[in-house]
């Protein structure tokens, strides 16, 4: 970047021609406030864009603003708004939060750099959307009062037998929560164009009650909602010892460059 | 072409506020690499944005990759 420039142009979305329309951007402040979110052609592609003030948005600047827990979210739900609002106006690729270039025509060579690939993942999204899977296992039963101290101390042997046991069980669930696990992916891939595996979410966030065992996005078509529920609906029926949760549906953000076949 | 909105059926809605901030940060910052930027925020390697999202996620483990990567241990 030189010095002197003031702005640059941040890229949310990629979308097919012909584009989404004017109005459709119309109300959105993105991530910076009050330049206009706008729609900046590129051949046949068309990027949603805005430019944004070089202070704020170089990368020293830039490594900052997302280390602050506020800020990341500020910026994170400012860039979904716009694909969210692209994306009910025209098939759009996501691309990742703050993708930056020095200026408008940067931004379109890098686009008509890719642009066949660009075009390919246009296609197949076209149509579909994204849905996010999360199976999680339940802690098992509370220790029994046989596992107490007390009792524990009363033979050395019971003790061991005790530890192997409730190691056993562990083991157990979380086998049948891997299986199970499995079993949802397996179902829902029968629905899906394609599918990833993103990584599940730690004890933090999940809370001390149950295991992130499988966090999986699944590229389906759009038509396909009230099938996914069902098939969702009838998974929890046949096992209650896991959670299943769906949430969407989300922009294709996992599938812009792919995913695998199901 | 119309989204159905967020969380349509009531069990699964995430209310008014929006979609749950790890399962965005699960896509926004995953999003595979389309196209790279002039300025690559490598997001991943600022070890900052990791220490944060280790608060976060508490899913950034040294020995693997950022938590945004496409993997897990099924």
């Amino acid at each position: 970047m030189t010095a002197h420039q003031s702005t640059l142009t941040y890229v949310f979305a990629v979308c097919g021609p012909p584009g989404p329309e004017a109005e459709a951007l119309g109300g959105l402040s993105g991530v910076a406030p009050p330049a206009p979110v706008r729609t900046l052609a590129a051949g046949p592609l068309t990027a949603v864009v805005q430019d944004v003030p070089a202070a704020d948005y170089a990368e020293e600047a830039l490594r900052e603003r997302l280390s602050d827990r506020a800020e990341l979210e500020r910026c994170a739900r400012a860039h979904h708004e716009v694909i969210t609002a692209s994306m009910a106006a025209a098939p759009t690729v996501p691309l990742p939060l703050a993708t930056l270039y020095r200026g408008e025509e940067r931004a379109r060579e890098a686009l008509r750099a890719r642009e066949e690939s660009l075009l390919t993942a246009l296609g197949r999204i076209t149509g579909r959307v994204e849905w996010g899977v999360k199976v999680y296992a339940l802690a098992g039963q509370p220790a029994a009062a046989a596992s107490s101290p007390g009792a524990a101390a009363a033979s050395g042997r019971a003790y061991l037998e005790q530890l192997r046991s409730r190691q056993r069980g562990r083991e157990e669930r979380q086998g049948a929560a891997l299986r199970a696990a499995e079993r949802v992916d397996t179902v829902v891939r029968g629905l899906a164009v394609a599918a990833r595996r993103l990584r599940p979410h730690g004890a933090e966030v999940t809370g001390p009650r149950r295991t992130h065992v499988l966090n999986a996005a699944y590229l389906v078509d759009r038509g396909r909602e009230r099938q996914l529920r069902a098939a969702l609906a009838s998974l929890r029926r046949d096992d209650a010892s896991v959670e299943i949760e769906l949430s969407g549906p989300w922009a294709p953000y996992s599938f812009a460059d792919g995913g695998t076949a199901p | 072409m119309t989204v159905a909105a967020w969380g349509s059926v009531p069990a699964e809605a995430h209310g008014p506020i929006g979609v749950p901030l790890v399962d965005l940060l699960d896509r926004v910052l995953a999003t595979g690499v389309v196209v790279s930027g002039d300025l690559v925020i490598a997001i991943a390697e600022v070890p900052l944005v990791r220490l944060s999202l280790h608060a976060l996620l508490s899913s950034v483990n040294e020995r693997v990759a950022a938590p945004w990567t496409d993997s897990g241990p099924l």
